[in-house]
């Protein structure tokens, strides 16, 4: 071992502001210049794949929103508020959502992608009428594979104001973090898949204070020993969620090596590969975009959720900021019930 | 050394019975001792088992045909100048197993089952001059070092302990597993006490050892776990050493471990 | 140097016993699942994932 790991369960130290404001900064910078890459296609609706139209857009869309809300310094909030807009304008205002409903009326991507709008008081009517029509079926219901992504489901019916189709508390005990799985028999998939737990459980870091303190103990405990061993793995997305994870804890603890580390994998442009090495020098605009937006979202994400944690005391209060109350329907205070454990700040 | 470890093995796994160092070598040369060397206290776990359980292999004394192969082996592979701590701890380890496990014939009523306290043996005539004791290190044999053989179970107490007290847990994880023979009971309580206190790093270091796939740190460092008193429940220590053990597709060091691990718990889980 | 004086095949196996006893961590190996299906690529889905089947416009077959 080369690295200069801390001693471990010893106090945490102070977080490096400055080097998770360069990280956000960078990344938020990159971002913007990407911007050309996450416009979505003229069949974006039918042909185009999902998984490089969508998928981008709603990771911008949902993060940029967080670290709008969530970030203490102003620029770096405006640069993520625009990002937001931008995201909502290629929706065509919402219009894209209406489309994707009726063309695929059983998936939930178009009701989760549209609650990252409706959060904040972005709708569309017409997507609205056909959302409530396919969310009231029995088929709707029906129990889903992946436990992690209903969870998803339900914070976007939150946030839409449908009612829950399921018990969150019931799912979540179902998944990877729910089960408190053995820390050492994660791979990839299970990795994700309790980061995802958390960030759906805690709306992404904007309520800390939902995780049960069991869950939130056994995160603690484990949490250093993934993130060494991914970022051994050089997955560096999943360092980066870790890390993002680290911040939704009481005390969010800051792990000083893990971020040396995650910055330190940047290339160039601030930009985060997936995993291992940066784009070499002759990769295309567009393979840069597929190796690093995703990590570099994430980057930008758990730099602000570190940092907002620094101005937060002690243990896992709310987060500073509230979003904005222009939501109708499911407003914030519909959307802290998601498994009814939240702890009061 | 997969034959030593082996036969080790199938000792703790059948409790003891008739186990003798001396019937698992094919011959007496110098690979042998060699593999008694690398494998260290444990070579004498099935005693300790014994005198644990109130039975164990017939007694055989320090001065029986098992305590003169390891005093041969300890004799064949003396720490040269430049040896690790490593080999030094685990040298040491094993003569005080020897003098733990195999009672010396003119001791009556060999006293107690913790010889490496410290101190508790006066100089009784055995071969080896330096006690046992993990803080007895290269650093402290040097001026700068505060060598208190009177008191060697001082944990973390001198410059030599620093790594326990401050290696970071990947480290300390690995070296706490290379030293995984020492966790037979009585055997370094200055070690294991100084392990205890850093349970959640261990216990890291298990997590991370299993995901890299190399079995033989998992279940070394294991064995400490099993004797800390306050384990994480959430790690699956009990599940986590079998799964190791079977994915280990065998290896005797990893079965070894594992089923001394068994045998010598300690502590409980939270 | 000590070792000098000692016959060859028994200092390899001193060295042998040091590097068995102080022996380097092994590099890790690190395996998936092959249920995730899909590219490294979409793996870290944070919102879609796994990727959800497109419906065909027209079947042509």
């Amino acid at each position: 071992m080369s690295r200069g790991r801390s001693a471990g369960s010893r106090a945490a130290p102070p977080a490096d502001t400055a080097l998770l404001d360069d990280v956000a900064a960078g990344a938020l910078r990159w971002l913007d210049a990407m911007r050309p890459h996450f416009r979505l296609p003229a069949d974006v609706t039918t042909d185009a794949d999902p998984n490089l139209t969508l998928k981008p857009l709603g990771e911008l869309a949902e993060l940029a929103q967080v670290i709008h809300t969530l970030h203490p310094l102003a620029p770096l909030r405006d640069a993520a508020a625009e990002l937001f807009a931008f995201a909502w304008k290629e929706t065509r205002d919402g219009e894209l959502f209406a489309e994707l409903v009726r063309g695929e009326p059983v998936a939930t991507y178009p009701v989760e992608l549209y609650g990252v709008f409706a959060r904040v008081g972005l709708r569309h009517p017409g997507a609205e009428e056909l959302i409530e029509a396919t969310t009231a079926l029995r088929r709707w219901r029906v129990a889903r594979e992946d436990h992690t992504r209903t969870l998803g489901v339900l914070n976007a019916e939150l946030r839409i104001g449908l009612p829950p189709h399921a018990d969150a508390a019931d799912v979540l005990a179902h998944t990877g973090l729910g089960m408190r799985s053995e820390p050492w028999a994660l791979d990839r998939k299970a990795a994700y898949g309790i980061t995802h737990d958390v960030f759906h459980l805690t709306d992404w870091g904007r309520a800390p204070g939902r995780l049960p303190d069991r869950l939130a103990d056994y995160l603690r405990l484990w949490l250093p020993a993934w993130t060494v061993s991914w970022a051994e793995e050089r997955l560096w997305d999943l360092v980066g969620e870790f890390l993002a994870v680290a911040a939704c804890l009481p005390g969010a603890p800051y792990d000083a090596a893990g971020w040396a580390e995650f910055a330190a994998a940047r290339g160039a442009g601030d930009a985060v590969p997936e995993s291992g090495e940066p784009p070499g020098p002759d990769a295309t605009p567009g393979e840069r975009f597929t190796a690093c937006y995703h990590s570099t979202l994430v980057a930008a994400f758990a730099a602000t959720l570190a940092r907002a944690a620094v101005g937060r005391s002690g243990a896992g209060g709310p987060a500073p900021t509230s979003i904005a109350g222009a939501a109708r329907g499911g407003g914030p205070a519909a959307m802290t019930t998601l498994t009814g454990s939240e702890k009061s700040p | 050394m997969a034959d030593v470890a082996n036969g080790v093995a199938l000792a703790l796994d059948g409790g003891g019975g008739s186990y003798a160092l001396s019937a698992l070598l094919a011959q007496d040369d110098r690979v042998a001792l060699a593999a008694i060397r690398v494998l260290g206290a444990d070579v004498l776990a099935p005693y300790a088992l014994g005198r644990a359980a109130g039975g164990g292999p017939d007694g055989q004394s320090a001065g029986g045909p098992d305590g003169q192969l390891v005093r041969r082996a300890l004799a064949a592979y003396p720490p040269g100048a430049d040896a690790s701590d490593v080999s030094r701890w685990s040298y040491q380890g094993l003569a005080e197993a020897t003098r733990a496990f195999l009672p010396d014939e003119g001791t009556s009523g060999y006293s107690g089952t913790e010889p490496a306290g410290g101190g508790a043996n006066p100089a009784d005539g055995q071969p080896y001059a330096d006690r046992f004791s993990y803080s007895l290190s290269p650093e402290n044999a040097g001026p700068a070092g505060s060598p208190n053989p009177a008191n060697p179970a001082s944990p973390a107490g001198s410059a030599a302990d620093a790594w326990l007290r401050d290696a970071p847990w990947p480290k300390l994880s690995h070296r706490a597993s290379q030293l995984a023979a020492l966790a037979l009971p009585g055997l370094a309580p200055a070690l294991a006490a100084g392990l205890a206190a850093r349970t959640e790093d261990l216990a890291r270091g298990f997590v991370r050892a299993v995901r890299r796939r190399d079995w033989l740190q998992a279940a070394g460092v294991g064995r400490w776990l099993v004797r800390a008193p306050d384990v994480p429940d959430s790690l699956g220590l009990e599940a986590g050493m079998v799964y190791v053990r079977r994915m280990s597709g065998g290896d005797p060091r990893v079965a070894l471990h594992a089923l001394a691990a068994r045998r010598f718990p300690g502590g409980g889980s939270r | 140097m000590a070792t000098e004086l000692t016959a060859p095949v028994e200092t390899a196996l001193a060295v042998e016993v040091e590097g068995l006893l102080d022996s380097a961590e092994p590099e890790g190996i690190y395996r998936d699942t092959r249920e995730c299906g899909g590219g490294l690529l979409l793996a870290g889905l944070l919102l879609i994932s796994p990727p959800t089947p497109r419906p065909t416009k027209t079947d042509a077959r």
